[in-house]
């Protein structure tokens, strides 16, 4: 910074410090003007906002998902552990979870289907014609006799015998749709695991999956998110404690994050959002920063006080001043780089990307206004607080620093480094987008859910489904033969595909009832002959059921049906393929009188969200890269500081994108955000320690004496935020969602390398390249510093 | 590093120089780029789908050796195994209609009928299936199996549909006049034919199906299979269990009381009893004499339907929901 501009710095925050009673009153009253705004924030997860906007497959899911069942189903399977389902208990238990459905919060009642419920029929001849009726419902079979025609029913029915009950007759199904307008996932959990609970037991099993069930095993572990999230501040407060000995190094950098938080929970309240419980790691990471600002200041105070600052206030604004600049860009570039995330148009992550902007610049006033404002108050030279001095293993490590910077050891460093960077660089390609394993990725393999996600795709086709709109051109375009025939090739097509377990539409019915028309001949098991044969089917099928019974395939004028997929999975992958290969359908089978609309339910929102998501990481990633390299060539006014701050990043990007691929974490909608907010993080450590190089020069014109000064100051607050991080987020890898543990991991794994290059890495290069920006050129000489900062 | 480039002097500290001022400047560009222009592809797994599919439905299977098998099915499947059923793999036929029956001459030659009058032969092993020539009205042309008797191709079909071709599938000609009546089976023994079909009907030929004629049968329920153990004995099956026998090479037939309600689609004679299947995995069995009929499973648990059933040394062919090979008792369905 050019003196000058090191004055006007001074001069206000010497203005601030003795104003400090009205800042420190206005501040408050703003964070408990914030802090009411906050305690109303809502924490919950609305599905609607996972949706991308503006993308084909989450249209046509809107429009269709009403008819053809959306993206929120939960599935119940019933087993039994001994004989089969067909025992009066049993089918007493299916019929009275059925019924018990109904009253669910958020249910779609036309969307409960079971062979309980209305919605199962079979298609009989008796001598009254041809007849349609629910086979078990509204009354359970009385005898052996009635069970004996309903097992005959099932078996017969391929609709039933497949999808609803289990080819080894132990299990049966039931699933049941939910409006995604205002679910309240809570609610609707506990209702299901009530009806579940009591449904348990006297050898049966049941099971339970579904998007409204994850979010609500989600906001069941709401309680013990809050509990890791305080013990996480708490261990950060006893590790400050520990490494500072101090009460102001303890208490400023928790009040900084705390009132970071509030603001930016406030905001948040004011911009209409909530907060999903999925990220609230995320907002452990911002105030993980707010702290990390606090905790430089402090360490600078102390060493000013060290050095022979008079009095408290003098000794925080020359931290203040000095820390500046490196604070600001900090503060800038990772706002910039969370910012860029709100490009990827998915209403959750704008959301984040606003709320984190504003998190982050709320790290100003708290931080870099409140910490010296406060840090005045305290008298120097106070006594420890303990006895317990881990300074000298601190300062033993900054040795060890200086050490690799001044001798050989710093290109083996540099070797090692580049060596690590192509390597990681070449595996992150591995890096999966979408969930990288079977099951939910938010929870662990052996959680609950996960199991009977597990159990369920075994017994039966698969729990995700994916619908496939086939789109008449006109009315009564799917009684066209050419459009059946056409879908059940497709049908055929899709099945190859080993994740998928099976599929059902239209063209699977008609052939059912046309069978039992033609004496139940399975010879005439097809789709008619041509258009009139098949409207004849169709009415034959809906005769005696209720209006809606038919629009799970196909909508009462015979323009839109669908072809619902079932999938075992929905790995990023599966998807990936299933999706390039309706596309190849299509273009090798085009047919006249509809079109193949790309697709709603589960599996069609998250291949939306997964294209968005592929297509939009390196936008993400090079646009945040931008934001920083515009961030720091504007700073230092030069190209190749730019350059220079994006070794780190780049380095820690490559590394934890190679350890997400190793450990199966896909990047996905949640992943994503930590993965942007990263890029910013990862060059915080880096800027303090350059700026603390160049402000050394500014003293003194030797490098290597600069570098090893500034690793000692600036270095020891680098690494005192670094362990007291570390540690607290580990605390995260004992939470019972696996999303929050693999993340905890990964911002662990972030702040090592960041404080490891701004350690380690970042003084060499500086040693050997010397870059202008930092030693000063010919052209442009470091200015040097006017003798004695002025005092207050 | 930097400074003891000036031993090089200005040339080299030029070309420094313009290398640290272009890099940054390149890197910008490249990034602006990449975040506006470059989309991510996906790699996209390729999928193979297997010989039998879970959708498959197989209506007839036949065994012209021990270890060759053929079966045909829905949407112009037909697959073929060399290792006694042990794997199968595809062959491409030219068409999408479903498949009815299937008969081969020998390991090379073989023919299969479907809807719409389709018929198909090879003389290749199936290497390259063609369309026959295939007499054609306005109805649907379903046709349902095809048998070879003695060289003879016959396929029987909806609409009185009775085809024969003596060139090993090529050329097809009518052998009876349409009508209202479909055919569902055809059994020759040298000139003797029988002719099974809707409404519980029986034909009969002597004269190696110039000429027909009609049994009186109360049986009024359609007939699906009929077959011969030599020119006397014979057993019809039909729907709803329906069993008829005749010891007097067809002029009378007697109804065996039924033993079941469920549809029996394919009777035959495997040089030691009677084997008759249909619906949800029935299996009906007698003795030589056609006179202890025994109700049965092919195999405990399996409940699909059944539309034909093939022998082949001691080795049994299904054909049906799904394609099955029975050996010592053992049911295994092909593809799961």
């Amino acid at each position: 910074m050019k003196n000058e501009t090191f004055s006007k710095v001074e001069h206000a925050f010497a203005t601030l410090i003795r104003h400090r009673t009205w800042v420190v009153l206005a501040v408050a009253l703003l964070t408990a003007v914030m802090g009411y705004l906050a305690s109303h924030v809502e924490v919950k997860t609305v599905f609607s906002d996972l949706l991308p906007k503006n993308h084909p497959y989450v249209a046509v899911n809107q429009q269709f998902k009403s008819t053809f069942g959306g993206s929120n189903m939960v599935s119940i399977m019933i087993e039994v552990k001994e004989g089969d389902i067909f025992k009066p208990s049993v089918l007493a238990k299916v019929q009275k979870i059925t019924v018990g459905l109904q009253q669910v919060d958020s249910v779609d009642t036309y969307q409960i289907i079971s062979i309980a419920s209305k919605k199962i029929k079979e298609v009989r001849a008796s001598t009254e014609g041809v007849e349609s009726r629910p086979i078990m419902w509204p009354e359970l079979p009385k005898g052996p006799a009635e069970m004996a025609v309903l097992k005959e029913a099932v078996l017969n029915n391929p609709l039933i015998y497949g999808p609803y009950v289990s080819m080894d007759l132990k299990a049966t199904l039931i699933t049941a749709d939910f409006l995604d307008g205002d679910i309240n996932y809570s609610k609707a959990f506990e209702q299901i695991m009530g009806l579940v609970k009591e449904a348990d037991g006297d050898g049966v099993m049941v099971r339970v999956v579904g998007e409204p069930v994850l979010y609500g095993w989600v906001n069941y572990y709401l309680d013990e998110t809050i509990q890791i999230f305080f013990a996480a501040i708490a261990s950060l407060v006893i590790i400050l404690m520990l490494i500072t000995r101090t009460w102001h190094g303890t208490v400023l950098p928790l009040l900084a994050g705390v009132i970071s938080a509030i603001w930016a929970l406030g905001a948040a309240k004011l911009m209409g959002f909530h907060l999903d419980p999925l990220v609230i790691v995320v907002a452990f990471l911002i105030t993980a920063q707010a702290i990390s600002n606090s905790v430089q200041l402090i360490s600078r105070y102390d060493d000013e006080i060290a050095h022979g600052a008079t009095t408290s206030a003098a000794a925080a604004v020359a931290s203040a001043k000095n820390l500046f600049k490196p604070s600001m860009l900090a503060i800038v570039a990772d706002a910039g780089c969370v910012l860029v995330v709100a490009l990827t148009p998915i209403p959750m992550l704008e959301k984040i990307s606003y709320i984190g902007t504003v998190w982050i610049f709320s790290i100003f006033v708290s931080a870099l206004i409140m910490t010296p404002v406060m840090l005045s108050f305290f008298k120097p030279g106070q006594g420890f607080v303990h006895p317990l001095n881990i300074r000298p293993v601190l300062e033993t490590i900054l040795r060890a620093c200086a050490g690799v910077v001044t001798t050989r050891l710093r290109y083996v460093v540099l070797a090692i480094t580049g060596v690590v960077f192509v390597v990681s660089g070449w595996y992150a390609f591995n890096l999966k987008v979408g969930d990288a394993n079977p099951g939910s990725p938010i929870l662990w393999p052996d959680s609950s859910y996960n199991q009977d996600a597990s159990d369920i795709n075994r017994q039966f086709q698969g729990s995700d489904r994916m619908f496939v709109v086939v789109a008449g051109k006109e009315k009564g375009a799917l009684r066209e033969p050419e459009v059946l025939q056409s879908m059940a090739n497709f049908q055929r097509y899709m099945e190859a595909q080993p994740e998928v377990g099976g599929s059902i539409s239209l063209a699977d019915i008609l052939p059912q009832v046309r069978r039992v028309l033609r004496e139940g001949n399975p010879m005439y098991a097809e789709l008619g002959n041509d258009a009139g044969e098949n409207s004849e089917l169709t009415y034959m099928f809906v005769s005696g059921s209720d209006p809606g019974d038919m629009d799970r395939y196909a909508d009462a004028d015979a323009k839109n049906g669908a072809v619902t997929l079932f999938f075992r999975d929905h790995q990023g992958e599966t998807i990936r393929t299933a999706v390039a290969r309706v596309q190849d359908y299509v273009a090798q089978n085009p047919i006249e009188k509809a079109d193949y609309l790309l697709a709603g339910g589960l599996v069609g929102v998250l291949a939306a969200v997964n294209e968005v998501i592929l297509a939009g990481q390196i936008e993400a990633i090079a646009l945040a890269l931008l934001v920083l390299v515009v961030c720091c060539t504007v700073t230092y006014r030069s190209t190749v500081a730019g350059v220079f701050f994006m070794i780190p990043v780049m380095l820690s990007n490559t590394i934890t994108f190679s350890y997400m691929a190793w450990q199966g974490i896909g990047m996905n909608i949640n992943t994503l955000p930590v993965v942007a907010l990263g890029i910013g993080l990862g060059v915080d450590y880096t800027f303090y320690i350059v700026d603390g190089i160049r402000e050394e020069l500014h003293h003194n014109p030797n490098v290597e004496r600069a570098i090893v000064k500034a690793l000692s100051s600036a270095g020891r607050g680098v690494l005192v935020t670094a362990l007291t991080l570390i540690t607290s987020v580990g605390l995260w890898s004992f939470s019972s969602l696996r999303l929050q543990a693999d993340m905890g991991l990964l911002i662990a794994l972030w702040l090592f390398i960041s404080a490891f290059s701004a350690l380690f890495i970042m003084p060499a290069i500086v040693y050997v390249f010397r870059p202008a920006f930092i030693v000063g050129s010919k052209q442009r000489p470091i200015e040097r510093a006017e003798e004695p900062a002025v005092v207050v | 590093m930097l400074h003891q480039l000036k031993r090089f002097g200005s040339g080299a500290r030029a070309a420094v120089n313009v290398v640290t001022s272009t890099l940054p400047i390149a890197i910008i560009g490249g990034l602006l780029y990449a975040g506006f222009f470059v989309k991510a592809e996906a790699v996209i797994n390729k999928v193979e789908p297997k010989a039998v599919e879970r959708r498959d439905n197989f209506f007839s299977v036949t065994a012209p050796s021990e270890q060759i098998a053929w079966a045909a099915g829905t949407g112009g499947k037909i697959v073929r195994s060399d290792d006694g059923g042990k794997t199968w793999h595809r062959q491409v036929a030219p068409t999408y209609e479903n498949l009815q029956g299937i008969a081969a001459w020998d390991a090379q030659h073989a023919v299969v009928a479907g809807n719409h009058g389709v018929i198909l032969y090879t003389a290749d092993g199936g290497s390259s299936w063609k369309a026959g020539q295939v007499p054609k009205s306005d109805n649907p042309n379903k046709l349902f199996r095809v048998h070879i008797f003695d060289g003879v191709a016959w396929a029987v079909g909806e609409f009185g549909s009775l085809l024969r071709s003596e060139d090993k599938g090529v050329t097809w000609t009518r052998a009876m006049e349409e009508k209202d009546r479909a055919w569902n089976d055809i059994y020759f023994r040298g000139q003797n034919g029988w002719l099974v079909g809707e409404f519980g009907t029986v034909m009969r030929t002597t004269d190696g199906g110039a000429t027909w004629t009609e049994n009186e049968l109360e049986n009024k329920v359609s007939l699906m299979g009929v077959d011969f153990r030599d020119d006397q004995n014979g057993v019809a099956v039909g729907l709803t269990g329906t069993l008829l026998v005749t010891s007097d090479g067809g002029a009378s037939w007697r109804e065996v009381p039924r033993l079941t309600r469920e549809h029996l689609l394919d009777i035959a004679w495997d040089e030691n009893r009677w084997v008759a299947v249909g619906d949800k995995g029935v299996m009906v069995t007698s003795d030589a004499a056609a006179s202890e009929w025994k109700l049965g499973r092919i195999s405990e648990g399996d409940v699909s339907w059944r539309t034909q059933i093939a022998r082949a040394g001691n080795r049994y062919y299904v054909s049906g929901a799904n394609l099955g090979v029975l050996e010592g008792g053992k049911l295994t369905i092909v593809g799961r």
